[in-house]
């Protein structure tokens, strides 16, 4: 029988969220930001969110809520109209190789093939050729990849395209991976499929992943912790921690008590909010 | 024995083609017809002017154009051997298109990735732009002199213009996405060019550089219609004058004939390196 969290035991966002003995356990902080393509009209007014390292955080919400403004600021793709976004204690100030991203679609270097596609970012380590074909070889070995090394994406399926992205961000092993809706163009089935693997790899790899979806589904069985965004305060609504058995990729996870009890408590959320 | 026994039984026998065969027998059926239709039309042209139904002035016969052309193969044509001529305007449309696209690639990549450079060029490029090069022409003579540089200059231009506009369309086409991420894996501002903003511009580029041969061939014979006693643009000019029909058929159709064998070798190229478009 697995034991269903306390209502207790979600962590309500604080508010001293910078103070310096809490930063040891973070990776990412953003802290007061306010953002709105239109300084008129706000996406974002005084939002607070931390990342655990390690840790496996979604951000669940309508469309129009502000999930995918938070990615772009973390990633360093936009900069906030006021507060800071800290990575490690530091300003984030443009994009960087500590924190990957995996799009949505459409990102793959089309005249690469897989292999060079995945080896990509260790053009700028310096690691040792060796140590970095390694590398690629057991991360194209996790994703399932193998046998496609030489192919072109335009070859590949679109599960297998977005394999591709993720073993390309995952392989120089940022400190965070955020994901912005990267299964939404797949078919059920092989997303299933992508869930399971990106566990695995969430598993390898120690670092934290920020994903964004707006299916609860796949938040609850892929997160350690989700935070569901309000459309209009541009704010979290709720937030909730995930206690599944393990191993998490298990696909049978999906079915279990537990699982339904998420999923049922934020379906609802989300309906009181749309 | 009973192995060919099996296997014949297990062939079953249907009736309808399958959808391969069919596509295969369309496809057959598709170049017959894209064959056999201009075949029609050449017989019919041979046989209008033997039989004398047009007046040999306007069209001439389809064997008198042969034998036109096989005299101008042995005999030369205006007191120079026909490979002369052949070579002449195929070398001054081989230097302006290859010096053009250096030029234009450059000018385009420039433009296409600093937004500074194309503001500063945006005006003066958009009032070229629809200017026929054509217009350029005696200009250049003027300035050039009514030699080798200003056909070549002439054609250079036009096909530069062109490749640089299509280069220019083709670094700004390239999808954000693909920008991010490679800046996401660590790639600086050189990188990203190199290895992202280029290579995404390629298949416009491509596209630019044919549409570009294919105008300079145009530039070409104009350019050796109005001054010159060489190249295929001459022999044109020079038939016209002396109303020999036969040669300056055959004029048209060594342009034509230069212009698709060009444009094919080119599309071939641009397959093979740009084969992931399409």
């Amino acid at each position: 029988m697995t034991q269903l969290p306390s209502k207790s035991s979600t962590i309500s966002p604080s508010l001293d969220r910078h103070s310096p003995h809490l930063t040891e356990d973070e990776v990412i902080c953003l802290d007061q930001v306010a953002f709105g393509y239109s300084r008129k009209r706000l996406v974002l007014q005084d939002f607070g969110l931390s990342i655990r390292r390690g840790e496996f955080l979604t951000l669940l919400g309508p469309s129009g809520c502000g999930k995918s403004t938070i990615l772009n600021l973390i990633a360093g793709f936009h900069k906030p109209l006021s507060g800071r976004v800290t990575h490690s204690g530091q300003v984030v100030k443009g994009p960087s190789a500590r924190r990957g991203v995996v799009f949505q679609g459409n990102a793959l270097f089309d005249w690469m093939t897989v292999e060079q596609n995945i080896a990509f970012g260790f053009r700028f380590k310096s690691l040792p050729k060796y140590e970095q074909q390694q590398q690629v070889k057991t991360i194209i070995e996790l994703v399932g990849l193998r046998g496609s090394e030489r192919k072109y994406p335009y070859q590949l399926s679109g599960g297998m395209r977005q394999r591709v992205a993720v073993a390309r961000s995952m392989v120089v092993q940022p400190e965070i991976l955020l994901m912005d809706e990267p299964f939404a163009a797949v078919d059920v089935q092989t997303r299933e499929g992508l869930q399971e693997e990106l566990l695995k790899l969430h598993e390898q790899v120690a670092g934290a992943i920020l994903f964004v979806t707006h299916s609860v589904e796949e938040a609850v069985f892929l997160s350690d912790r989700i935070v569901i965004l309000d459309r209009d305060l541009g704010g979290i609504y709720h937030e909730i921690s995930i206690q599944l058995p393990e191993p998490r990729y298990a696909s049978m996870n999906r079915v279990s008590e537990a699982f339904n009890h998420y999923r049922t408590e934020l379906y609802l959320k989300m309906k009181a909010i749309s | 024995m009973s192995q060919a026994i099996s296997k014949k039984s297990r062939t079953p026998v249907y009736k309808q083609q399958d959808l391969q065969t069919q596509e295969l027998r369309e496809k057959g059926l598709l170049f017959c017809i894209g064959i056999v239709i201009p075949l029609f039309i050449l017989i019919f042209w041979e046989v209008t002017t033997r039989q004398g139904w047009v007046d040999e002035l306007f069209l001439p016969s389809l064997s008198g154009i042969v034998t036109e052309f096989l005299a101008m193969a042995t005999k030369g044509y205006a007191g120079t051997p026909l490979i002369t001529h052949v070579l002449g305007s195929l070398r001054r449309v081989f230097i302006a298109f290859s010096i053009g696209t250096v030029v234009g690639l450059s000018l385009g990549l420039l433009m296409g990735y600093y937004k500074y450079v194309r503001a500063a060029f945006y005006v003066v490029t958009e009032l070229l732009r629809p200017i026929p090069p054509l217009a350029f022409i005696t200009l250049f003579i003027l300035w050039f002199g009514i030699g080798e540089v200003s056909k070549v200059l002439i054609i250079l231009y036009a096909g530069a213009l062109i490749v640089m506009l299509n280069t220019i369309e083709g670094v700004r086409s390239c999808p954000q996405n693909k920008i991010l991420a490679a800046r996401t894996l660590g790639a600086n501002d050189l990188a990203i060019f190199l290895y992202v903003i280029f290579p995404a511009a390629l298949p416009s580029i491509f596209t630019g550089m044919r549409v570009a041969l294919s105008v300079d061939f145009g530039i070409l014979v104009a350019s050796e219609l109005l001054a010159g006693d060489i190249g295929i643009g001459y022999i044109i000019q020079d038939a016209s004058v002396f109303f020999n029909v036969e040669a300056l058929f055959v004029g048209i159709l060594m342009i034509g004939f230069f212009g698709v064998v060009s444009d094919f070798c080119l599309a071939f190229i641009s397959r093979r390196i740009v084969h992931w478009q399409g």
